[in-house]
């Protein structure tokens, strides 16, 4: 068993939010005393991530997703609770720390605004001190797989959304960084952006063994990417497991499409019931738990003579917004 | 610190290469700089021909005050642009600042080397310009002291300035909303040091004297310069304060500074 990449016990981290109050008489009154909120951002998360892993970071707006990155990247220190990446405690030798870790923030460039990308790589070959065959050999195979080559020359704020998150996304593996945290690197991004980029963090996962933490909010990115996923609301972990798992648990009903061979009116059978009729063919509703899918196919074949039929399993954006919308978890 | 002297002279160097690369804006503005510097000693100037002396000093006397600190100011401002409280309150406003906390180099350098404007170079030469016309208009008694005490009162002028920079950076971890107060002790602060001392009332001289030492980085070291008597009756130690002064305000600064960074990592933003 190889030592987890990353280790988090009991993390938290609150923040005191001071109450603003309105008017002018409000502002004097805050002038002359502090209202402060107490906001449990993190409140006592645990996991642990081993070496190798591609885990997708979930959860509402605000939930606590990015106050966690954070203190993994080593900006917060936090408010209570252990933490190690790469045997290191993130906050208290930060430069060491953030040497060994790439990190890209969706929103936010780490480029030099005025250059071309090509010269802010250069500057971070300098900063990073990587050696001069490492960075070559990884840029010439980066700039191939995302594609750089076409604005390599332009100055990154003439970029697009899309070329500079593939920019920025090459910038921070340049160093070979054993641990890539990535905070929704396909948001806003068109469909095509979006899968090159998948491609990109599949290869860096599969062929290059880095570890990937991403936040998301496109489920579709979790679905193509991670095995693992994390749940966070409201400052907990609600769930931690195998995708797969979650749709099993939380999936809600699964579907059986069948076709008859034959017309019935109302081809009813016991554990399931009837969504839609079209003809000779008929969609059924059943719980996850309380039948099998093939326990139902043999109900109906001893009953019908069936032609052709497909199971369909509930689709994981809807299975994840049930748990936040349900509260399953809690 | 060879590695940061390196990434430092690197990322200004990039700097730099771009601002020159519009050469007529480049000129412009630094043309622009300048001319603000002497359109103020002009103003200066046209008051002396109806007072010809404030408080016992005449034009050229204050302008040795004032030349010399506007050459330094300007020197800070392209050195320290990237602690300007206005350009740090924004870049903590947009997030900016976890960007250099991503970075495996020191946060200080990272900011010092994030802005340089070459520009500046107007102001620090029309400032020069204004000094050399004070020496040239006055009998100073030159000795080689005075000679080479001159470039020290330069740095520590450079040095004040830089720490109030630093201090009003700092600040803006905890509140962007002031900006306009520390833009007071900063711009406000140069503005009163081109005057001598002692037209100003006395709880704003004492303030100059023992909370932020200003009144020992340059009008002390011009009244040993320029042979004029001390109205205050200090010790003859404190002609020559200035560096001390000047390097007590920076450290100071810095201290802060590296508080200022530990709050922000326990409060983000």
């Amino acid at each position: 068993m190889p030592k987890p990449i990353i280790t988090v016990k009991e993390l938290q981290k609150h923040f005191k939010i001071q109450k603003h109050r309105r008017g002018l008489t409000g502002a004097l009154r805050n002038l002359a005393s502090f209202h402060t909120d107490l906001v449990r951002a993190v409140d006592g998360i645990s996991f642990t991530i081993e070496p190798g892993e591609l885990v997708g970071y979930l959860g509402p707006n605000g939930a606590g997703k990015s106050t966690t990155l954070k203190m993994l990247t080593g900006l917060l220190v936090p408010t209570g609770g252990e933490m190690w990446v790469n045997d290191r405690v993130p906050w208290k030798e930060r430069r060491a720390h953030v040497a060994k870790i790439g990190a890209v923030f969706g929103q936010r460039t780490t480029l030099w605004w005025d250059l071309p990308v090509i010269e802010s790589f250069d500057l971070i070959q300098h900063i990073y001190q990587i050696p001069k065959n490492q960075f070559k050999q990884n840029l010439d195979e980066f700039r191939d797989l995302l594609d750089l080559d076409r604005f390599i020359n332009t100055p990154v704020r003439s970029l697009s959304l899309g070329q500079r998150m593939r920019a920025d996304i090459c910038a921070a593996l340049l160093h070979n960084p054993p641990l890539l945290f990535l905070d929704e690197p396909t948001i806003g991004l068109d469909v095509v952006a979006k899968e090159r980029i998948r491609q990109f963090i599949r290869f860096i996962n599969h062929d290059r063994r880095t570890t990937v933490l991403l936040t998301t909010h496109d489920l579709s990115d979790v679905e193509k990417l991670c095995e693992r996923v994390m749940i966070i609301d409201h400052g907990k972990l609600l769930y931690d497991g195998a995708l797969a798992d979650l749709a099993e648990r939380f999936g809600g009903n699964r579907e059986l499409v069948v076709e008859f061979s034959e017309m019935y009116t109302h081809p009813e059978v016991e554990g399931a019931e009837i969504i839609q009729c079209e003809g000779l063919l008929v969609t059924y509703g059943f719980e996850r738990g309380s039948i099998t899918a093939s326990e139902l196919i043999g109900r109906l074949s001893v009953k019908y003579r069936i032609h052709d039929l497909k199971v369909r399993e509930p689709e994981i954006e809807s299975t994840i917004r049930r748990i936040y919308e349900e509260k399953l978890l809690e | 610190m060879r590695y940061h002297l390196d990434l430092y002279i690197r990322l200004v160097g990039v700097q730099i290469r771009s601002q020159l690369q519009y050469r007529a804006s480049f000129l412009m503005d630094s043309a622009a700089t300048g001319i603000v510097t002497v359109l103020g000693f002009l103003t200066l100037a046209l008051i002396f021909r109806r007072f010809n002396h404030i408080s016992g000093w005449t034009l050229w006397e204050v302008a040795f005050l004032y030349g010399m600190v506007e050459a330094a100011f300007g020197t800070m401002d392209m050195f320290f642009s990237g602690f300007d409280p206005q350009n740090f309150g924004k870049q903590i406003r947009l997030g900016l600042f976890d960007q250099i906390l991503l970075r495996p180099v020191n946060a200080t350098v990272q900011v010092l080397a994030s802005d340089f404007i070459l520009r500046r170079l107007g102001r620090i030469i029309q400032g020069l310009i204004v000094l050399g016309l004070a020496f040239a208009n006055q009998d100073v008694q030159w000795t080689l002291g005075k000679i080479l005490y001159l470039p020290v009162i330069f740095v520590s002028l450079v040095m004040f300035f830089g720490g109030l920079f630093v201090i009003g950076a700092t600040i803006t971890f905890w509140t962007v909303e002031s900006i306009e107060i520390i833009n007071v002790f900063t711009y406000g602060g140069s503005e009163m040091m081109s005057y001598p001392m002692h037209i100003y009332q006395d709880w704003m001289r004492r303030f100059f004297t023992y909370v932020l030492p200003g009144i020992f980085i340059v009008y002390y070291p011009a009244l040993f310069i320029l042979g004029k008597p001390d109205p205050f009756h200090m010790p003859q130690f404190a002609y020559f304060l200035s560096p001390v002064a000047g390097f007590s305000v920076l450290l100071a600064a810095s201290v802060f500074w590296q508080f200022g960074v530990r709050h922000y990592q326990s409060t983000g933003t």
